[in-house]
């Protein structure tokens, strides 16, 4: 055998040797990958969130430069930077967070003002026409209103708490005795509906009568705390390191890619990392926008600025939701516009009494503001899912994960559109496929 | 300082000389500076350059890009031998055979245009890949590195823009003076 044909023999061995070895290898890292992540699902989602936030705030980090400083020395500043913004927002949120005693006085306001309201949506039909619409209204609203007050109305230990904090308790100010008044008119309240009569069947013989199963507390509820805690803290490190690295990361990937992909893989990276950042920092700017609008009608319409602020943050948060964003914004607004008190607004000829109809207004206004100017102004074209896939995702979303789920729905759909549509256009491209 | 502790200070130092002088980012760093794109970058502003580098390497006969392919890095070679060559229907053209030191592929720095021919390792290769949205970022980083970098490119261009109307000029003048 000729020496040409004994170096082709072995480097046809060689390769089938080295497509035996990655074969192997990819499937020993995708049953150890997923046996890991059946094992620590717990880290997911901060894992997730760490990255996500590495990713929004890299802009940050990029724009921070300082000639003569060094790379490290940079990134800390950037973070500490970022960390003096965030403290000083979340103190200011802190301060319109209510506290124990406010949330027992929301509460019995609450109740209250949705009662009076009732009562006096009732009172208020017209004499002709009340035989015939109050019995509907009242069966209707009738056993709404029931299990609103039902869901409102203090437990026996909230109720003496409140009456503590009416008397003036912890160091605080006694609550105004127009609350205490409320409370006490809410414990008047009894049922619009009466409960038909439920024949009551005799219990059985050796049940022990009069006291209610209550369920035992899981043992291990302390120790998922504690494990759920040291797995967040994950995310803010997760932040840090992400923060530091200087390319690395995406050197170590490009590095395993095959010489026939590596251009590829370089440009596939890139514009999925364009894309991805677009749509993450354009959705931060749409929920900004929407939830500074919100924040600018509440206050136009008289409600304090603090709480303007805190409700727009919060919707302006919740709006990466899509249509769950919106009711929840719409749900704390008319909640508070119901319990609100001694309110002037600020646009003349409006109707103080008809608040929570102008908040309701307000919303509808931020809304359609934000589904005609901000998502096409800021977005682009980034985010066109159609709204059948978007239902799908956050209903999907919140199955698996719940609340984050629903959050990070969206997100998820956007990168894996992006994904799939860059990688098959650059594959063909690049004449692969 | 006695003797002794001079002679163990003086082995430290050769020592660490002789670590640093192996490092593979410092090889790296002496090996830009003998390829006439980044000439006019100092020390500094080579490292800069050497950590937005890819390291790659191609077996023999292992393809590095092809004709039509969207241009994205621009390659030098450390070691080994490439050939660039143009495939038609029924032959292939060998246009160069570039060995360590050359750069190939340099239009991609500017845009993702086509490549216009093959690239293909004539033996076991290694090369250094420079990729054009990384020298965008060093531009906004760095942006007197880049400019050098685009100088080289442009003062390149222009020579082969140069040479080239050499070329055309003296087949118009054969031309002519054969039509004569």
């Amino acid at each position: 055998m000729s020496n040409g044909q004994n170096f082709e023999e072995k480097e046809r061995e060689r390769k089938i040797r080295r497509k035996i070895f990655y074969l192997t290898f990819a499937t020993l890292a995708l049953i150890s990958g997923g046996f890991l992540i059946w094992k620590l699902s717990i880290l997911i989602l901060p894992i997730i969130v760490g990255c996500l936030l590495a990713f929004v705030f890299r802009p940050v980090k990029d724009r921070f430069r300082v000639r003569w400083l060094p790379h490290e020395l940079q990134v800390l500043c950037s973070f500490v930077a970022i960390g003096v913004v965030l403290f000083f927002a979340f103190n200011t949120l802190r301060k319109h967070i209510p506290d124990e005693q406010q949330k027992l006085e929301f509460k019995v306001r609450l109740q209250y003002k949705l009662n009076a309201r009732y009562r006096q949506l009732v009172a208020k039909l017209p004499e002709r026409k009340s035989n015939a619409v109050t019995p509907l209204i009242e069966k209707e609203v009738g056993p709404l209103m029931d299990k609103v007050n039902q869901a409102l109305a203090l437990d026996p230990k909230e109720r003496d708490l409140f009456l503590k904090y009416a008397a003036g308790y912890n160091g605080k100010f006694p609550i105004q005795s127009k609350f205490v008044d409320y409370f006490w008119a809410n414990q008047g309240t009894g049922k619009y509906v009466i409960p038909e009569k439920i024949p009551i069947s005799p219990a059985p013989a050796g049940a022990p009568i009069g006291v209610a199963p209550t369920p035992a507390p899981p043992a291990s509820e302390g120790a998922s705390l504690e494990n759920k805690l040291s797995a967040w803290m994950l995310a803010p490190l997760i932040f840090i390191f992400l923060g530091f690295d200087n390319g690395q990361i995406r050197r170590f990937f490009i590095s395993l890619v095959p010489n026939r992909y590596f251009e590829l893989s370089l440009t596939v990276l890139d514009e999925l990392d364009d894309a991805i950042g677009r749509y993450l920092r354009g959705t931060l700017l749409e929920c900004f926008l929407v939830g500074l609008a919100l924040a600018l009608g509440l206050i136009l319409l008289g409600i304090p600025m603090g709480i303007a602020v805190a409700i727009g943050v919060l919707s302006g948060l919740l709006n990466a939701i899509p249509f769950l964003g919106t009711v929840i914004a719409l749900v704390i607004g008319v909640g508070y516009a119901l319990i609100a008190e001694n309110v002037t607004p600020l646009i003349p000829g409006l109707n103080p009494n008809d608040l929570a109809l102008y908040v309701l207004i307000l919303v509808v206004i931020v809304h359609v503001l934000d589904d005609v100017v901000f998502q096409p102004f800021v977005l682009g074209s980034a985010a066109n899912v159609h709204p059948l896939v978007v239902v799908i995702a956050i209903i999907a979303g919140s199955l698996i994960m719940g609340l984050w789920g629903m959050l990070f729905a969206i997100p998820t759909v956007v990168v894996v559109k992006t994904a799939v549509a860059t990688f098959f256009k650059e594959l063909k491209d690049y004449r692969i496929i | 300082m006695s003797a002794r502790k001079f002679a163990a200070d003086k082995l430290l130092w050769e020592t660490l000389g002789r670590w640093k002088r192996s490092s593979p980012e410092l090889d790296r760093i002496q090996f830009l500076k003998t390829v006439p794109f980044f000439d006019r970058l100092s020390n500094r502003q080579l490292k800069r350059v050497s950590d937005i580098m890819f390291e790659r390497s191609y077996d023999a006969d292992e393809s590095i890009f092809e004709e039509g392919q969207p241009g994205a890095a621009l390659f030098l070679i450390l070691d080994g031998k490439i050939a660039i060559e143009i495939c038609r229907e029924t032959s292939t053209t060998r246009l160069a055979v570039l060995e360590r030191g050359a750069f190939f592929g340099e239009m991609a720095l500017l845009d993702d245009s086509p490549r216009s021919a093959n690239a293909r390792a004539l033996e076991l290769t290694r090369t250094l890949a420079l990729y054009r949205n990384d020298l965008n970022g060093l531009m906004h980083r760095h942006a007197r590195t880049a400019c050098q970098i685009y100088r080289s490119l442009a003062s390149m261009i222009g020579d082969r823009l140069r040479s080239t109307n050499q070329l055309v000029q003296m087949k118009i003048s054969a031309e002519t003076t054969g039509l004569e």
